[in-house]
């Protein structure tokens, strides 16, 4: 009776007789079909799969991850009817086998009355998101500003950071190790701010140099140089997903892309300030700009959301979009927020404190942005592009291209009027080819102008609107609409205003680039310590959630945190920095140290990354290319380029590079092609063997390997032995003794004096090698060389 | 716990030696390393019931109402409507009417299975063979199905199942890598079959020339090297031993350096062992027979199967064969017959239908059979509807309903599994999603889905994510 009456009161349209009748209909005919199909997954006694119980009737009521499963009185409502019912083929249950059609139709019936279920109220832990609990993780607190503390030994510290480094060792009754070799030093400093080894010269120079300033000489340097920027550029590639290929069917290219690589190079050439750096990125298409180069480059920015994996060939759009935004979400949040946003499209997340809400909030803002157009190609979509504005040598160049076209079209004429003249069997099959070849031409000089140029860039779409949540990120199962906004757990006031008609992106942005954000320094800083000590301060680099790692010197991290932000968001100030200090400048080697290095009493040691290695072995045989930048992509070629000229009914077009452009064998690995799909092309093929990330990921950590495929690489590709020839070549050109040839390899090679030791040995393989020939004994030699961990390691 | 036996190649480690618990976990899967799996305390592993997976992967989507699973309502009504609603996504594709299979069906064995006349050879294993007639998958296009069966996951990149397995059980043979993908696919779905993604590289698939490469012109890349006499080569490894020895006393032990010492040795015995196991030329002439090596058009799937049984029998874990037979006649879109049906379908099963016989007497006769799984099949099914194309019609894509077969390691042999409906559009009993293979697949090797997990940023991820259910039935 009691139960009963509790149920009348959940269903007060229910007369009670009809509460009694409906309570026995449950027990007898819901109940053992429920344990019989259901429980298995969704009971207490069972699993709790997708976060549903079904052993009591808050279950069913709150529901799963995608909401309550059953609407009393509603079939159309309610997920149990929907999933048993089997339409809808991305939610079908049980996921075995469709259940008899008698017992879809008890459950029909059950909701159709109301659903009554008299068994006891079990309370159901719908763990929903506790923000007050959630901000109380270290990296939603404000960031502190911590002052140096006090230290024993207070020669050591050269600056403040050596003051929290060593403060927390002598804390811990451990001493910094020894200082690494001037040599070891030079190398790595240059190997970590340029990517590139030192020169023969500079190393001669920093040697020379006893004064107190030589270090600050040398990190000035390698920061003005043009090579920073480039470095620089790469590691935030790696962020961004990016190639020259668009999505991974077919090979359709993004000629555009470069626009996106040369504007990281110059933006980190010029230190452009972080905070700048991200408003551009996210909403540079929104953000006023002084002169149309302005406007070009805050366009040019915007590739960043774009220049991800997506598959334009899918024949489902609404999932296409959807899928993308996502990329878009999980890439904002790895890049900019340490956050892993993801998993939040199908649920809350499991360990910190962001729900659908949050992440549903953000996926509105590039729901609302145009990202992609469908082509007239087939099912092929493509990303979206606008043209810039043009400059004077855009005219210029513009217009030598039109002379050039309308010559090409002048002998097109030509030709035609002579095939149309003429009967000469001969003759016209001679016109022929020629017509055909000129179109093509033609074709391809109006498909690639340079005089019109565009990027690859966003705008805000016609209706900017709130999204609504997807189910388990199923586009065609939608529950509720949530405003556009910002992470809460990150926040410190409320939700801004977005006005109508725009995205929200330069909230979103603004959010992002506020000294005010938690995470965005600290994140910020994290990156540039890890890239230089080899770990990060917290070592999950692109992960500062729960589960993630605690950082090793909160205080250190803070403090630069806070500097990075007061000193301009200045990423040159902050490396300076870090350089000079004397953490930096001490030795790898094995100290009796604890073995996971937390305390840094020593420098951890990386392996050179694919490009490193590749330009290094430029810099040693002294054939590196002035830096270049432009298009990638060798599509100046018509041979490389099929689907031209374009009809209505053509595939998109495509590429296929049977022509290389030479000039690309000498130049920096970052200037030649990404591709999504095959083996990276020519020279880039490096990459391949030496963990280059796959261009669909967000890392700011590559993993480092030693697997046989690359020692295989390093004996037999043609690569490696083109360099080794180019060193050899380069050594014996100049008429020397042997020593000192060796000398200048070894110097070139590891960036450090030949040994007495390695000076017989190299000598005695030469004696043994000359049969080969002269040049062949050196090749050989200098390929040993870059097989060495001193060159394939950065000590 | 066994200790790791010196020397050893080591395969990752990154930038501080760590603990030892921790430099065994950065070692697991490496060559003839123990695995982390094995090491963790929630170990993944059970009785196996098999020691190695032979994948034959026919690119494109063989269709099921074609090859293996017959339906007499479909044969009877052929160019009638279909009597139930097609998908949604699928009704923008203008489907024609149902279509009757062109090839018979008879019994075969013992157990009576129906097998389409297309694999007259196959068919004499009906006995072996486990027909799971009740798959489906997602993604209605080869890129996601593809990525699909490979990984488990349909857009984000994740570790592909061989490299799960290697990351799960350790390579048998230390001079060869543990899995190896010959002929994939180019494409970047193809290059994530063989992925390793965030698992450590030495997980990574081997690849063994790719799928425009004639079996018989395949490599394992940069193994050879014309321009440098062995000797010479020779000389240059034990001046590069000599050099790093030397360093290595002056910056103390590095497990790091030591790898790359290690992995230089191993890729040199490499050279000398791999060739020896692709070196067709010391088979028998009876064994290239069996095979249909050097006729066509079963020489390159021929020789892959021969392949896939040295390298089963030199103890790799993971070996994925992948038909695509246009590069055996043009025109033919491999599996995936959207058009031409009945020619292409039937060439396509006559390329590989005794290379794969022949693979399964010989790993029979050689007692392999008890401990290898054999698994076929492709990313998704067809339609029985009929696509109408210029020429003859084909059928279109189908992830809700198609056939995958098992054979050996710990599966009971001349049974079907699942069923689709009477026309085999949709899978409606005893189903097997893709990630319930997965998670079965994983369960013969001894290993648990659920537990068989790699932490990276931040989450446990799995080959299943959060599905899959071990096919209980099939299990012998």
């Amino acid at each position: 009776m009691l139960a009963a009456l509790a149920m009348a009161a959940t269903f007060p349209s229910l007369p009670l007789a009809s509460a009694a009748a409906g309570a026995s209909f449950f027990r007898e005919r819901v109940e053992p079909l429920l344990q019989k199909r259901c429980y298995e997954c969704h009971s207490h006694g069972g699993k709790i799969k997708g976060g549903l119980v079904l052993d009591s009737r808050a279950g069913w009521q709150a529901g799963g991850d995608s909401g309550p499963a059953v609407v009393p009185g509603s079939l159309e409502k309610s997920r149990l009817i929907e999933a048993v019912r089997y339409l809808n083929p991305d939610l079908e249950m049980p996921p075995k086998a469709k259940l008899p059609d008698g017992e879809v139709a008890v459950f029909e019936e059950w909701v159709r009355l109301g659903t009554p279920d008299p068994r006891e109220a079990k309370t159901v832990e719908k763990a929903g998101v506790d923000l007050e609990q959630g901000r109380r993780h270290w990296a939603y607190q404000p960031v502190r500003d911590a002052s140096p503390p006090a230290v024993q030994d207070e020669d050591w510290p050269l600056n403040e950071v050596d003051a929290f480094i060593l403060a927390k060792q002598e804390a811990n009754g451990l001493k910094p190790g020894p200082e690494a070799d001037p040599h070891v030093w030079l190398r790595r400093v240059t190997l970590d701010l340029t990517g590139l080894p030192p020169t023969e010269a500079e190393i001669v120079e920093f040697v020379a140099d006893h004064s107190p300033k030589a270090h600050e000489r040398v990190v000035d340097r390698l920061l003005s140089s043009i090579a920073y920027g480039e470095r620089w550029a790469r590691h935030w590639l790696d962020l961004v997903g990016y190639a020259e290929q668009i999505g991974t069917e077919g090979k359709v290219f993004a000629e555009h892309a470069w626009r996106y690589r040369d504007y990281l190079v110059e933006s980190f050439h010029h230190d452009k300030p972080f905070d700048r750096f991200i408003r551009e990125q996210l909403a540079g298409d929104l953000l006023p700009a002084a002169s149309p180069r302005e406007r070009r480059e805050n366009l040019i920015a915007t590739g960043f959301i774009l220049l991800g994996d997506v598959d334009i060939n899918a024949i489902d759009k609404l999932k296409m979009e959807h899928d993308f935004v996502d990329s878009q979400v999980s890439k904002v949040g790895t890049a900019f927020l340490g956050m892993t946003l993801g998993c939040v499209r199908c649920h809350d997340h499991k360990f910190d404190a962001i729900g659908q809400q949050d992440y549903y909030a953000l996926a509105g803002m590039f729901r609302s942005t145009r990202t992609t157009f469908k082509t007239p190609h087939g099912i092929w979509s493509n990303i979206h592009r606008v043209p810039l504005p043009e400059l004077e040598e855009d005219r210029r160049i513009g217009a030598a291209h039109e002379e050039k076209l309308a010559a090409w079209r002048q002998q097109k004429q030509n030709l035609e009027t002579e095939l149309n003249a003429t009967e000469n069997k001969e003759l016209r099959e001679k016109l022929k080819p020629a017509i055909t070849q000129l179109e093509l031409r033609i074709a391809h000089g109006e498909y690639f102008h340079p005089g019109k140029p565009q990027a690859i860039a966003v705008q805000d779409g016609a209706k900017p609107t709130d999204m609504r949540v997807t189910i388990r990120g199923n586009p065609y199962a939608l529950g509720d609409a949530v405003p556009r906004g910002l992470v809460r757990v990150a926040m410190w006031g409320p939700q801004p205003e977005i006005p109508a008609g725009q995205s929200g992106r330069l909230q979103l942005a603004e959010w992002i680039a506020d000294s005010r954000n938690p995470l965005t320094a600290r994140v910020a800083v994290n990156r540039v310590w890890q890239k230089l000590f080899g770990e990060g301060l917290v070592r999950s680099v692109d992960y500062f959630g729960t589960r993630g790692d605690t950082p090793s010197h909160p205080e250190l991290l803070d403090h630069l945190a806070h500097r990075f932000m007061q000193e301009g968001w200045s990423q040159k100030k902050l490396i300076r920095t870090l350089a000079l200090s004397r953490a930096y400048r001490l030795s790898s080697e094995d100290a009796a140290a604890e073995p996971e290095n937390k305390l840094l009493t020593r420098m951890n040691r990386q392996r050179l990354d694919a490009e490193s290695i590749r330009d290094a072995m430029l810099v040693a045989s002294g054939r590196l290319a002035a830096p270049s930048g432009g298009p990638g992509l060798p599509l100046e070629f018509p041979e490389n380029i099929s689907g031209l000229p374009i009809t209505a009914k053509s595939n998109h077009p495509q590429f296929s590079i049977r022509t290389e452009r030479v000039s690309q064998n000498h130049e920096r690995t970052l200037y030649l092609p990404v591709v999504r799909t095959g083996t990276q092309p020519g020279s880039a093929r490096l990459r391949d063997v030496f963990d280059f990330p796959q261009p669909a990921q967000f890392t700011s950590k590559r993993s480092e390997t030693t697997v046989p495929t690359q020692s295989l690489y390093l004996l037999n590709a043609d690569l490696i032995r083109e360099r080794g020839e180019d060193l050899a070549k380069s050594l014996l050109s100049v008429k020397e003794d042997d020593t000192v040839r060796l000398a200048r390899l070894w110097l070139r090679v590891l960036s450090r004096p030949i040994t007495a030791a390695e000076r017989e040995d190299a000598l005695s393989f030469l004696q043994a090698s000359r049969a080969a020939g002269e040049t062949r004994a050196w090749t050989e030699l200098a390929r040993a060389l870059f097989g060495t961990n001193e060159f394939l390691l950065r000590f | 716990m066994q200790p790791m036996a010196a020397p050893r190649p080591l395969p990752l480690f990154r930038s501080s030696p760590g603990s030892r618990r921790e430099w065994l976990k950065r070692a697991a899967c490496g060559f003839g390393s123990l695995s982390l799996a094995a090491l963790a305390e929630a170990s993944p592993l059970r009785v196996p019931r098999a020691k190695r997976i032979i994948f034959l992967y026919m690119s494109g989507g063989p269709s099921q109402m074609d090859t293996f699973d017959y339906k007499p309502l479909l044969q009877k009504s052929d160019g009638k409507e279909l009597p139930f609603a097609i998908p949604r996504l699928q009704e923008a594709r203008k489907l024609g009417k149902l279509m009757a299979s062109p090839f018979e069906f008879r019994q075969h064995g013992e157990s009576g299975l129906r097998i389409s006349s297309i694999f007259p050879r196959l068919a004499r294993h009906a006995d072996r063979l486990c027909v799971l007639n009740g798959m489906h998958t997602n993604g209605f296009d080869h890129g996601q199905a593809q990525i699909k069966m490979a990984t488990g996951a349909e857009t984000l990149v994740r570790p592909s199942i061989g490299s799960w397995v290697v990351y799960g059980l350790g390579e048998e043979n230390k001079n060869l890598p543990g899995f190896i993908s010959i002929c994939p696919m180019r494409s970047e779905r193809g290059t994530r079959g063989y992925s390793g993604a965030f698992l450590p590289a030495s997980c990574q698939g081997t690849t063994i020339g790719f799928e425009d490469i004639p079996a018989s012109k395949a490599r394992i890349s940069h193994l050879t090297n014309d321009q440098t006499p062995s000797t010479l080569q020779r000389r240059q490894l034990d001046l590069l031993a000599e050099l790093n020895g030397a360093h290595r006393i002056q910056s103390g032990p590095d497990p790091r350096a030591e790898g790359v010492i290690g992995s230089f040795e191993l890729a040199f015995r490499m050279q000398n062992e791999a060739p020896k196991l692709m070196d067709m030329s010391r088979e028998s002439q009876a064994t290239l027979d069996l095979y249909g090596i050097g006729r066509q058009p079963t020489d390159d799937f021929g020789r892959q199967c021969l392949m896939a049984r040295r390298f089963a029998e030199a103890g790799v874990r993971f070996i994925q064969l992948t038909s695509t037979t246009r590069k055996l006649r043009p025109g033919v879109s491999d599996w995936d017959q959207h058009e031409n049906l009945k020619e292409d379908l039937a060439f396509n099963a006559a390329s590989v239908d005794q290379p794969i016989a022949a693979l399964l007497t010989d790993l029979e006769q050689r007692g392999l059979l008890e401990d290898t799984l054999v698994w076929w099949g492709g990313e998704f099914g067809r339609t029985p509807l009929s696509q109408p194309s210029k020429g003859p019609a084909g059928r279109d894509h189908n992830p809700s309903g198609f056939t995958m077969w098992l054979a050996g390691g710990g599966v009971k042999g001349g049974i079907t599994h699942g069923r689709t409906d009477d026309f085999g559009y949709r899978a409606v009993e005893d189903k097997v999603h893709m990630h319930d293979l997965h998670a079965t697949l994983l369960h013969l090797l001894g290993l648990d889905h659920e537990k068989l997990t790699y932490r990276y940023a931040g989450r446990d991820f799995r080959l299943t994510d959060v599905y899959g259910n071990i096919v209980h039935p099939i299990l012998a």
